[in-house]
């Protein structure tokens, strides 16, 4: 086993155990941490697996497939995380004006 | 003819205190409802209209200036408004134009109507730079809205109540302007242009967009349009 390796495998250990600690909330979430980090420790260990799938959807090395999927993944999270955040904005928006509503200082002449 | 103290005159401000009063005081004289909306400036904008019969609302929060009309409109709506005007504080309208506004919206029976720096009558001191940049606008707002005008971003507009009802501006920021002409789509309202006269005064300029922010705003109405 290369130093990579076992850098890769500590990195993707800890990153499932921290997923872990923070969203053991469902059975499904834990079964998803568990298989994710699995199939990354395995990708790590057995690199000819991932050579084999890039090879067979043609692409020429399986490090290349995966930073491809990769990279596609960040750009969806990128996505939904400004998705998110433009809700967010639009609901704390509709707090601070119904707030700034209610103390409004109606100084209108009452004439009509 | 409507009674002028139903149209009521929107001004969102930030940071306005050297000008909003002067601004205030003239659309208050002719007669119209004002509803003042501090966008949390920082500076005394507040004290300057003290004592003033306005509607004045301050956000907590800076929202920016989409977010601020639309907080204006709804207070509008709420004390009964029929007719709505958007005015910038800066001082760049011209308190006349409003009169042809009303009077078009009226004799045309349109639900809109957007104030134009660039139709035969109009009067502008804007440099070319500007205009470039807001003749480049008026493309990119007519390839995202499908409508073409002939000013892209101008201050001043003047709805009836239906339209200010059915219209949600939900870009907080300056991309607000699009989302005007995607409302007026969306809603299948009927507009038009009026010619108006834009005084553009060291003050103003250095208060208003920059044009590197025409990038940003660029970046809002693209966003906008892959999210909503």
């Amino acid at each position: 086993m290369s130093i990579i390796q076992v850098a890769l495998t500590v990195a993707v250990i800890l990153i499932g155990i921290y997923m872990y600690r923070r969203l053991r909330s469902t059975l499904l979430d834990v079964i998803l941490i568990f298989l994710f980090m699995g199939a990354g420790v395995f990708l790590v260990l057995f690199p000819d697996f991932s050579h084999k799938i890039a090879h067979a959807v043609g692409v020429g090395r399986g490090a290349d497939l995966i930073f491809y999927l990769g990279f596609l993944f960040l750009f969806f999270l990128v996505l939904k995380l400004y998705a998110r955040l433009r809700r967010m904005e639009q609901t704390f928006t509709e707090i601070v004006r119904k707030k700034s509503m209610e103390e409004a200082e109606d100084r209108l002449p009452q004439d009509h | 003819m409507i009674n002028t103290s139903s149209i009521f005159a929107v001004i969102p401000c930030y940071n306005e205190a050297g000008v909003i009063r002067q601004t205030v005081e003239e659309v208050m004289a002719s007669g119209y409802s004002v509803i003042v909306v501090d966008d949390c400036s920082a500076d005394e904008t507040a004290k300057q209209v003290i004592g003033l019969p306005v509607f004045y609302i301050k956000h907590k929060i800076n929202l920016g200036q989409g977010a601020a009309l639309q907080t204006g409109i709804d207070a509008a709506l709420k004390k009964g408004a029929d007719v709505i005007v958007s005015f910038d504080a800066d001082g760049q309208h011209d308190i006349d134009d409003i009169a042809g506004m009303l009077k078009k919206l009226e004799t045309e029976k349109l639900d809109i109507v957007f104030g134009s720096r660039f139709l035969p009558g109009s009067k502008t001191n804007i440099s070319s730079m500007r205009k470039l940049l807001l003749k480049l606008g008026r493309l990119m707002n007519y390839f995202f809205t499908g409508i073409l005008l002939s000013d892209a971003h101008n201050g001043l507009r003047v709805m009836n109540r239906h339209a200010a009802s059915v219209i949600r501006l939900r870009e907080n920021r300056m991309a607000h302007a699009t989302e005007f002409l995607k409302e007026v789509k969306r809603n299948r309202l009927r507009y038009a242009e009026f010619p108006v006269h834009i005084r553009y005064t060291g003050y103003s300029i250095k208060k208003g967009q920059s044009p590197l922010n025409s990038v940003r705003i660029f970046f809002d109405i693209l966003l906008n349009k892959i999210f909503d």
